[in-house]
């Protein structure tokens, strides 16, 4: 009896626990079948933690790898209200010195707040998540701010308080005050190439659930080359202890950030620098509105150096404006006497006229087609050179003329004007070249002296550029290379040739009138040089205002490159509307003057040997044998 | 035959018992030395983090340098120091520059050996 009732107890033991056997394998079913993916989900984000890792963006460099724009690592102070409890008038006493804060300032953004919406619904602001600082900080500040709050004391004994409150004070030291990580654009030359290096801004984007802050180029290099240069951010799958150490051995998955690639420029430092102080020298003396230079090497198209001021500080935007754009590309105005080259050359080049040839400038009045053309000084009878030497308008409209309307517009056209000339810089302008069917009678004999063509002063020094490279034009260079962060090379540019314009044999004899212009004489004898042969090309253009020519406003401007019969550098300079003299070789050929010494000597380009005579021996020789 | 069969009982008892002791070793040493490499696995595991960011803070470091370098070497505060200097320096004039062309190399027998080339005897003290 005793037996039977103990096995029917073992049964039903037996079988209660066979139902709670049941009963959990259906639970455990049920987890892990069922419900396997949300709790799957759930167990990965309490243990797994993607990390991102921004790629670092590339440096700008001049072309012997100088910085002239760099990436520099900073902080961004935050907070977790939530963690601070009733402490922060502590923790603001602490931050606020290291922060350049007020202590209400701090303590007010720790402190969670409680508002009605416009809807009329009570909102708070994030409980969990607070900028402390609106500017980033240094890390040496981020790492002075975690030491205080490490060491921060609460003025309790903590030894004495319950296990709960002494986690609470353990994670406010740890973890309530934290720093997130950053990149801000660095300019170690403030205004030196402004223009050309651009500037760059911090934008936050929303992207896989996550609001990532990432530089973005604006202006200059920074927005035409902002893909080469921003790199692809890296990602980390991993986990963490207790003590929020990472464990190595757990990553799930670890790319590496791509960081962005070095773009080296063409601009020498050195020479931009060269060009920089020499248009603020003049900029003092003849307070133009702008002023603007460019030198490059006529045979490759490099430039050397681009400049305009007003310019701005990349470092502070505040002095950014549209006064301080890059007029050289930005900007278009008619071109003037300079653009006298074109008309000359291409009746050269065709074989109209010979640089013997003489016109009759008639006395500096000629009536064409209802309008009638002046000289700035009255010429008898010049031949084509001396049209060139002296500038004179009647006669290069009577070239113009003789080359005929096609020939003018087809010369213009393929010396870069009307089109943009594909340099690596956002905002160009093509300039205005009206096809010959919108000319009017007289354009034939305006065109020819500048008028009522619109040029970038990038396009009138790359045409002056081709005459000097035995007709070839050269598409202006920007961009020598981009390089990986450890100096490998990743694609390197090469100066590309557009199109032979003219004849070398036509250049050649081009040279020769140009050189004419800064002898006694021409126009701007102001701009030769001592150890040099120059050739080049003034103009005084009438600015244009409200459709009609305003008196008294000129754009001055004077072209030239050396040694002349071996050109190594154009150098142009352009003022818009200069005081205390107006006319392009008076103001612009000083200028020109300097910036070609200064840049000859740091460029060790070699004086010309026909100059040489007078130079003095630098080693005497006396008593030696 | 009772003497002998307590003696091999004894025999058996030892054996059994190396057998046992050996198996628990084997499972007690695997499993301490599982542990140990899981400890080493964390271990090395902290100190590549630590090494990473050291890597990381090195390369921070030389960016610094790299930009203090930049900027010591930059034109315009070379220029700005100088003019702050008063040194009077002024950039060389092209007439004041003397361009050597290349010399041919001067042949192996017939030509006027440098003094770094001449036998150590030949040297005066």
């Amino acid at each position: 009896m005793t037996n039977k009732l103990q096995i029917s107890r073992a049964r039903l033991l037996l079988f209660l626990i066979g139902l709670a056997f049941v009963g959990l394998s259906g639970w455990l079913v049920y987890l892990q079948v069922v419900c396997h993916d949300e709790l799957a989900k759930m167990a990965l984000d309490k243990t797994q933690h993607k990390f991102w890792q921004e790629a670092r963006r590339g440096d700008i460099l001049d072309v012997h790898g100088n910085i002239l724009a760099t990436s520099v690592a900073v902080k961004r102070i935050c907070a977790n209200p939530s963690m601070i409890g009733n402490q922060q008038a502590v923790v603001a006493r602490a931050l606020a010195p290291l922060l350049q804060l007020s202590e209400a300032e701090v303590a007010d953004k720790l402190t969670p707040h409680v508002a009605r919406n416009p809807k009329g619904e009570l909102v708070t602001n994030d409980l969990h998540y607070a900028r402390l600082t609106k500017n980033y900080v240094s890390e040496e500040t981020w790492q002075r701010i975690f030491a205080t709050m490490t060491n921060l004391s609460f003025g309790v004994n903590e030894k004495l308080l319950n296990r709960t409150n002494r986690a609470f004070f353990a994670s406010l030291r740890q973890s309530a005050i934290y720093a997130e990580s950053a990149q801000v654009r660095n300019y170690p030359n403030d205004s030196l190439a402004a223009q050309v290096v651009g500037f760059a801004a911090v934008e936050e984007t929303k992207a896989e659930g996550r609001i990532t802050e990432q530089i973005v180029g604006r202006d200059g290099i920074e927005s035409s080359m902002t893909k080469p240069l921003s790199g692809v951010a890296g990602w980390r799958l991993t986990e963490r202890d207790s003590k929020q150490r990472e464990l190595v051995a757990l990553r799930n998955e670890d790319v590496h950030p791509r960081d962005g690639l070095n773009v080296v420029l063409t601009i020498d430092e050195a020479v931009q620098h060269i060009v920089e102080t020499a248009l603020v020298d003049a900029l003092q003396k003849h307070t133009p509105k702008s002023i603007t230079g460019i030198v490059l090497r006529p045979r490759t198209g490099e430039i050397l150096a681009m400049a305009s001021l007003p310019n701005f500080n990349p470092n502070n935007l505040n002095t950014y404006s549209t006064n301080s754009r890059n007029r050289v590309i930005n900007d278009i105005v008619e071109p003037g006497s300079t653009f006298k080259v074109v008309v000359v050359s291409g009746a050269l080049n065709n074989g109209v006229v010979k640089l013997t040839d003489q016109f009759d400038c008639e006395h500096g009045r000629f009536a064409f087609a209802g309008r009638t053309l002046h000289d700035a000084e009255p010429h008898g009878i010049l031949t084509t050179k001396g049209i060139i030497t002296e500038s004179s308008n009647i006669g290069a409209a009577k070239i113009g003329i003789k080359l005929g309307e096609q020939g003018l517009y087809d010369y213009a056209w393929d010396y870069g004007f009307g089109q943009r000339s594909g340099i690596q810089l956002p905002g160009e302008q093509g300039g205005i070249l009206n096809p010959t069917r919108k000319w009017s009678k007289v354009s034939i004999a305006q065109i020819p002296m500048g008028q009522g063509v619109a040029v970038t002063r990038l396009q009138m020094a790359m045409a002056m550029a081709a005459i000097a490279n035995n007709g070839w034009l050269m598409r202006p260079m920007l961009v020598s290379q981009l390089q990986e962060r450890d100096g490998g090379v990743v694609q390197r540019y090469t100066s590309q040739r557009v199109r032979q314009v003219i004849s070398e044999a036509t250049s050649r004899l081009m040279i020769e009138a140009l050189k004419t212009v800064v002898l006694k004489g021409g126009t701007a004898p102001e701009a030769a040089l001592k150890n040099y042969v120059v050739a080049g090309k003034t103009g005084t253009a009438q600015k244009v205002e409200n459709g009609t020519y305003a008196a008294g406003k000129y754009i001055s401007s004077f072209i030239g490159f050396f040694p002349a019969d071996n050109p190594e550098l154009l150098i142009s300079v352009v003022m818009d509307e200069p005081k205390e003299g107006h006319y392009g070789g008076k103001v612009c050929g000083p200028v020109f003057r300097d910036i070609a010494e200064r840049c000859a000597s740091y460029l060790n380009i070699p004086p010309d040997p026909t100059l040489m005579t007078n130079a003095v021996p630098l080693v005497a020789t006396n008593g030696l044998k | 035959m009772a003497k002998n069969r307590k003696n091999q009982a004894a025999a058996i008892r030892f054996g059994p018992a190396l057998k046992a002791s050996f198996f628990i070793l084997l499972i007690g040493g695997s499993a301490v030395g599982f542990v140990w490499q899981k400890n080493q696995i964390d271990q090395l595991g902290l100190q590549i983090a630590s090494r990473e960011k050291q890597v990381f803070q090195y390369k921070r470091d030389n960016q610094k340098l790299k930009i203090q370098v930049s900027d010591l070497q930059s034109p315009v505060r070379l220029d700005q120091r100088v003019k702050g200097l008063n040194l009077g320096l002024a950039p060389a004039q092209p007439t004041q520059v003397v361009h050597l062309g290349e010399l041919a190399p001067a042949a192996e027998s017939n030509g006027p050996r440098q003094f770094a080339q001449r036998p150590a005897a030949d040297l005066t003290p």
